[in-house]
């Protein structure tokens, strides 16, 4: 079931940031740490704190999931668990971009009128 | 060399640092931290830089998320248990109210307080068990035990009562046997297994005691004791079952 707060609420930064690095594909904690730095161009730096507790509040929510735990051949030899999106997060993803989308609008007509 | 000693001292300490997290985070997410935290540090390492700076900032970063997650964590109890305790007065308010109309019905206080008890025990146990619930088995199990130690336990009470014969205790004892043996299993479906199937065969020995030497057990005649035994040793065994399905499904 998605909660109420993080389907229909605008999402926090940190989890708009984790379901942006999962849109592509699942990844491990570390892959979606460093997949954040690179969608923000190195302006958002998640530590695992924040990371796995965002993680953890999301699961709750239903949007994302465990997919699975295997090894992950570009680093060593431990099992590591991946994260994918589910069909609810991907919809909060959509959403959430429509909501910027409007927010843009919004504030483009302003700066136009404004000049 | 250096570098990798103080990389794995490091480590240690973050992995001293995430038990501060409430139990049942730290079984989800500890592993994947403790990984993520080494990834950084190998991260680190490639870049021929030291790792102070990033330990600090990451056990810092860290202790924020324990500090915020054991906050939610108590914030999820205290509600459980209040939530709890309001259903168990609900439940209550059935015998009282009945106690009312009902001629015969003679409970005393403690009867009364033993019965929240009872009530307010019974569902702590299920919000408790029921976060590590997934498999259908494992839920049926819980199910199961619960309302047969439930039904027990109550009938006992209500026997002891009646008769005042404190040899019937001894069902309680078959129940702290269950609670003991769901602790150290750490409710993992295998132990609750065994901890289930320990409760059938102690109380399948009551039993047995029970016919051998009659001492007013809770079903009158001999029959009736065994049968009520029997019956109870079945639904204990019943729940074992179900969490060994559940452990064997969980092992696949």
């Amino acid at each position: 079931m998605v909660k109420k707060e993080t389907a229909q609420a605008p999402l926090t930064p940190a989890v708009l940031h984790i379901l942006l690095a999962l849109s592509t594909g699942e990844r491990h904690g570390y892959g979606i740490m460093k997949q954040v730095e690179a969608d923000s161009q190195g302006k958002v730096k998640m530590g695992p704190g924040t990371l796995y507790g965002s993680m953890g509040r999301m699961m709750e929510a239903g949007l994302i999931r465990e997919s699975d735990q295997r090894v992950d051949p570009g680093m060593d030899d431990e099992r590591r668990i991946y994260y994918e999106l589910t069909g609810a997060g991907r919809a909060a993803l959509g959403a959430e971009l429509q909501r910027y989308r409007g927010v843009v609008a919004v504030a483009e007509g302003r700066l136009t009128y404004g000049q | 060399m250096a570098s990798d000693v103080v990389g794995r001292r490091y480590r240690a300490w973050y992995g001293m640092l995430l038990r501060l997290y409430p139990r049942p985070f730290h079984e989800q997410f500890g592993v994947g931290m403790a990984q993520t935290f080494g990834d950084l540090c190998r991260e680190r390492r490639g870049a021929r830089k030291g790792l102070l700076g990033l330990a600090v900032w990451v056990y810092f970063e860290t202790l924020a998320g324990i500090v915020r997650e054991n906050s939610n964590h108590m914030t999820q109890l205290t509600r459980t248990v209040l939530r709890v305790a309001l259903g168990a007065l609900a439940m209550l308010m059935v015998p009282l109210v009945a106690s009312l109309f009902i001629p015969d019905w003679h409970w005393g206080v403690g009867g009364f307080v033993f019965a929240y008890v009872m009530f307010f025990g019974t569902g702590m146990a299920y919000a408790l068990i029921a976060r590590h619930m997934g498999a259908w088995a494992y839920k049926a199990g819980v199910g199961l035990a619960l309302a047969t130690g439930f039904v027990m336990g109550w009938g006992s009470m209500v026997h002891m009562s009646e008769s005042e014969n404190p040899a019937n205790l001894v069902y309680f004892g078959v129940l702290a046997v269950g609670a003991v043996g769901a602790w150290m299993a750490r409710l993992e479906a295998r132990g609750l297994s065994r901890a289930l199937f320990a409760m059938a065969v102690v109380l399948a020995l009551v039993g047995v005691v029970a016919v051998v030497l009659p001492w007013d057990a809770p079903s009158g005649p001999m029959g009736n004791v065994a049968a009520m035994h029997g019956l109870f040793v079945g639904l204990f065994a019943g729940a074992g079952l179900l969490f060994r399905q559940a452990s064997l499904a969980g092992a696949k």
